[in-house]
């Protein structure tokens, strides 16, 4: 071999050398270096997660009766990123869930624009559905059959409005900070008790890692993790009390369209109405009614378009909202609270005495304010004044309070605030209305477009006296106004969930339980004023009649009237209560909307309650 | 006087050499190592993901081991018959080796667009894999034989004779088509050229010539655009396309990637076993091996792998004569293009063309055809002349 071979074999041989160290070099950057990133895109190349739901928590009232529940049921889901892309499988989609095809690529691709990941496009499918996609699902990529949990409601209508439902997530609240750990198609509470504790009630998802193929079809489980279901909730309410009193706010409903407005033809509307029954001695809500009421069976599993339309729409009175939390004008069912104020502040006493004509000038000859007995009620004290409810004795009160100090105080506002209006009482229910206490700057805001209204006229806080003008509470306020003067002055914070139990049994006693404030008030006052209440329903006062068949000697009630003009609507009729005098267990507030007067249409719905409460026959 | 020592001791060496059993245990044992390393691989890449529709997990190892056996019994079979025979019946090599590739072309089936197979019933061979040891044979003759006659300079008639017998087995080869292995035979020429002492200006004309055809088939439309799209996705290596032809790089490159320096583990790379990256057990061997046993263990098989053709080129530069030196260094050639391409193309630095690794790939075309070619090698050095010491001793003295 000559030379010139060896040399060639020898550069053979370094070609080799530099080739191997090349591949190696090669394999240290991809595999040493990049080893990390390669391992973590590998992992995410292969493998998928999914989520399995939880069990919503049950809920069941204060006897442990269940009153919500949550069953599984199966539910067609799709990644809209894959699905949108697929005409075949949307086609297929439609034939098979009887969706029209449009309305599927439509759901699709918006969900797609918005970067969900999961959508669901029909819940509750029948097993024959359920069999058919699950055999075909070689051919439907990104289709999925879920679990999913749905509201089963024991009671039907009954405490619809506390319970509230649950619905599939929206996409602004998934694209919000809030919801983040939600995904697409997830159940939440979207009203009442159900939105309040949503994160009690959720639980916690399950998670499953699996490894995928290509295809995108499963082939192991690398991880599994169980869902845990939500907690259960317990509630302050009697379930039965609830529903006696949702049938007698019914009943009563009915009775009073029935009647004719006197001296005309009209009948009353009556388009609504609301009852609280509070437990006074803690704030536990016994019973809490609202009329026109819904079926939360409606919501399960999606509510049609037309359905909600027809549940929002005013001309059917709006049956979604909850009456008890929202305001209206009070009418002489405030008058507690001037009463209180007029004592406090030295306005009236004990047996001080106004002269009720039936008008009463003091505002000047033009502006001549009336009582709603025109024929006047003669001499009256404190007592007689809230007996008989006269508006002529309150406005002088009311008129006596604003000239106090000049008005600096707005003192009667100031004792409306101490009772709790125009503040939210904070029960557990979302949208809660905190009412509206009218005063100066209140009216400087309001009226800012229109000047001439924007000054704080005497008449407002004398109207305001007696409930009427601008000023607005909640049934519940007006319960937890009562409950203090059944309380001497303490305050409870209204709640209805007593206890919560997780999934391990553990049980949260909800702290509101002891949750009062001392408001100091004046035992005395509060004496003399309940004095007035228990007469409103003895002989001569303004609910007597309704209560002369009562065992008033064994339960003695204190309540108060109110009828509250609010043109060009009729009146608002209430009756608020507590009852028995001396060692108060309840609280019951009614109200009906456009309903006349409170103290002929509301009180015997009142008297019904009592009956149940004390099981009198 | 220091000459005349040395050669004394080279006389010593001699005479001890002859004494020993002439048999390279080094080359035959790291190829029998490599392919049996093959065979637990291919196990792995197969028994999960059953291409192909077989139901049996272990039928891809099964079948390796029967090729492997096979493959054993050609490798001894074939020491039994000197070389210099095999030199003197070249022609007869050639026909099969042409006749063989025409035949594919006549009867073969497709497989992933090339008809390169042969359907025997009993199984199903890829003759192009067989006519690379035929080409090597072939060519180590006629080069041979040109420099066996009194010729000091290597002729252009000698360079344009062998060149048209390369030709021939890389078009047919180019018809079935099956661009790849034509690749290998053409750089395997061109090494044998290079190690028969070819003057350059020839090599490096053959390569203009090459070039120049390669971009006029380019041009007339017999190189298609995605074909090259494919060739040039190595170009690109940061891309991570996950389309078309960046698909099967990139999950190659996660599967060896991810294997680290020490790997997931025989039988646990899931990238592979799950078949992500495609021809996993042919193409795709070295992605298992990067993904199941890391850095450390694809590092360990190209160093053996690299020994291996270190030990066909020693083999040849020790032989006794041109044809012995050209076949060894061919087989050489053979193993080292594919080893490179096929390596380099998993791990994005060549052209994804569908060759096998040698010895790890699974398919019996391709691990018998490396066992003759090893077994030639073998034949080589067993066969081999030792120079009588004193006619050494005399050159010496010379």
């Amino acid at each position: 071999m000559g030379l010139n071979i060896k040399i060639r074999f020898r550069i053979v041989l370094y070609l080799l050398a530099i080739l191997a160290i090349v591949l190696m070099l090669r394999l240290y950057f991809l595999q040493i270096m990049g080893g990390g990133l390669y391992a973590e895109l590998a992992s995410e190349n292969i493998s998928r997660e999914k989520t399995v739901s939880a069990p919503r928590g049950n809920i069941y009232d204060r006897n442990g009766k269940l009153l919500v529940k949550s069953i599984p049921v199966k539910a067609v889901a799709v990644e809209p990123l894959i699905v949108s892309e697929d005409e075949d499988v949307m086609r297929i989609l439609s034939e098979c869930l009887n969706i029209s095809y449009e309305e599927i690529k439509e759901k699709v691709e918006q969900s797609n624009l918005s970067y969900i990941d999961r959508l669901i496009l029909k819940q509750d499918i029948d097993t024959a559905t359920m069999i058919y996609l699950k055999e075909n699902s070689s051919k439907l990529p990104g289709v999925e059959v879920i679990d999913l949990y749905l509201r089963e409601y024991n009671f039907g209508f009954l405490a619809s409005h506390l319970l509230g439902y649950t619905g599939e997530i929206d996409k602004k609240r998934l694209q919000s900070e809030t919801y983040m750990d939600y995904e697409g198609g997830d159940q939440i509470g979207l009203t009442g008790l159900e939105e309040t504790y949503e994160n009690l009630l959720r639980g916690k998802k399950g998670k499953i890692i699996y490894e995928v193929d290509p295809l995108g079809r499963p082939v192991n489980i690398l991880e599994e993790t169980d869902p845990i279901s939500g907690s259960d909730l317990y509630l302050t309410i009697d379930i039965d009390l609830q529903r006696f009193v949702e049938e007698a706010l019914y009943q009563s409903i009915l009775e009073v369209r029935q009647k004719k407005i006197s001296g005309t033809d009209e009948n009353y509307k009556v388009p609504g109405g609301a009852v609280v029954v509070l437990d006074s001695r803690n704030g536990q809500v016994l019973a809490m009614a609202s009329y026109p009421t819904y079926n939360p069976e409606l919501f399960v599993g999606g509510i049609s378009e037309d359905e909600y339309a027809e549940l929002k729409d005013p001309e059917n009175n709006s049956p979604l909202l909850n009456r008890a939390i929202m305001s209206f004008p009070p009418g002489s069912a405030i008058k507690i609270v001037p009463a209180y104020g007029g004592l406090a502040e030295g306005i009236i006493s004990e047996r001080s005495t106004f002269y009720c004509a039936g008008a009463w000038t003091g505002l000047g000859e033009n502006f001549i304010k009336y009582c709603w007995n025109r024929s006047g009620h003669g001499s009256l004290n404190i007592r007689g004044a809230i007996k008989n409810s006269c508006d002529i004795y309150f406005y002088q009160v009311g008129y006596g309070l604003l000239l106090k100090n000049d008005n600096s105080e707005e003192l009667l506002q100031k004792y409306l605030r101490i009772f709790g209006f125009g503040s939210v009482t904070g029960i557990d229910l979302p949208s809660e209305d905190p009412g509206l206490v009218p005063d100066k700057e209140w009216k400087k805001d309001y009226f800012k477009d229109q000047p001439e209204y924007t000054v704080w006229f005497p008449g407002d806080t004398v109207n305001m006296a007696i409930g009427q003008g601008y000023l607005l509470v909640t049934p519940l306020q007006l319960a937890q106004a009562y409950s203090i003067l059944a309380n001497r002055g303490l305050e409870y914070k209204p709640y209805l969930a007593e206890e919560i139990k997780d999934s391990e049994g553990n049980l949260f006693p909800d702290s509101s339980e002891d949750d009062y404030q001392d408001l100091n008030l004046d035992e005395n006052f509060i004496e003399i004023i309940e004095d007035g209440m228990v007469q409103v329903v003895s002989p001569g006062g303004t609910a007597a009649s309704v209560f002369s068949d009562f065992p008033l000697d064994i339960y003695p009630i204190a309540g108060k009237t109110g009828t509250a003009e609010s043109p060009p609507k009729q009146d608002y009729a209430w009756f608020a209560s507590y009852a028995p005098v001396g060692n108060t267990q309840y609280v019951v507030v009614a109200m009906l909307e456009e309903a006349g007067s409170g103290g002929s249409n509301v009180s015997p719905m009142i008297e019904k309650i009592y009956r149940y409460l004390f099981t009198i026959d | 006087m220091i000459k005349r020592i040395k050669s004394l001791r080279e006389f010593g060496n001699l005479d001890r050499e002859k004494r020993k059993i002439r048999f390279d245990f080094i080359l035959f044992f790291l190829v029998l190592a490599i392919s049996s390393w093959g065979v637990l691989v291919i196990y792995s890449a197969t028994r999960e993901t059953l291409p192909g529709g077989v139901s049996d997990p272990e039928y891809y190892m099964k079948k390796q081991l029967i090729w492997l056996g096979t493959g054993i019994i050609i490798f001894i079979a074939i020491q039994f018959i000197n070389y210099r025979k095999i030199q003197r019946y070249w022609w007869l090599i050639l026909a099969v080796g042409i006749f063989s590739l025409v035949a594919v072309l006549l009867f073969g089936y497709e497989v992933h667009g090339s008809k390169s197979w042969i359907d025997l019933k009993f199984t199903t061979i890829q003759p192009s894999e067989f006519s690379k040891i035929f080409m090597v044979i072939v060519l180590s003759a006629v080069m041979s034989k040109w420099r066996s006659e009194k010729v000091s300079n290597i002729t252009f008639k000698k360079v344009a004779i062998s060149s048209f017998m390369a030709l021939t087995f890389v078009v047919l080869v180019l018809l079935e088509p099956d661009y790849g292995t034509a690749l290998i035979y053409f750089i395997v020429f061109i090494g044998l050229l290079f190690v028969s002492g070819a003057n350059f200006l020839y090599i490096l004309s053959i390569l203009g010539l090459t070039a120049g055809g390669f971009f006029l088939a380019l041009n007339a439309g017999f190189i298609k655009q995605y074909q090259l799209d494919r060739i040039l996705t190595f170009l690109k290596p940061d891309v991570l396309s996950m389309e078309g032809a960046g698909y099967n790089l990139y999950q190659s490159k996660l599967a060896i990637g991810s294997g680290g320096l020490l790997g997931k583990g025989l039988f646990l790379g899931r990238q592979t076993n799950l078949s992500y990256v495609p021809e996993h057990h042919t193409d795709f061997i070295f992605s298992v091996i990067g993904e199941e046993v890391g850095f450390i263990g694809a590092i360990l098989v190209i160093l053996i792998l690299g020994v291996i053709i270190w030990r066909c080129f020693y083999i040849a530069s020790n032989s006794s004569d041109t044809f012995a030196m050209l076949l060894a260094s061919g087989i050489g050639f053979i193993i080292l293009s594919q080893v490179v391409i096929n390596i380099g193309m998993t791990i994005g630095i060549m052209p994804i063309i569908g060759i096998p690794l040698p010895f790890l790939s699974s398919g019996g075309s391709s691990l018998i055809s490396m066992f003759l070619g090893i077994a030639l090698v073998e034949n080589v050095y067993i066969w081999r002349e030792v120079r009588k010491s004193h006619e050494i001793a005399y050159q010496e003295f010379k």
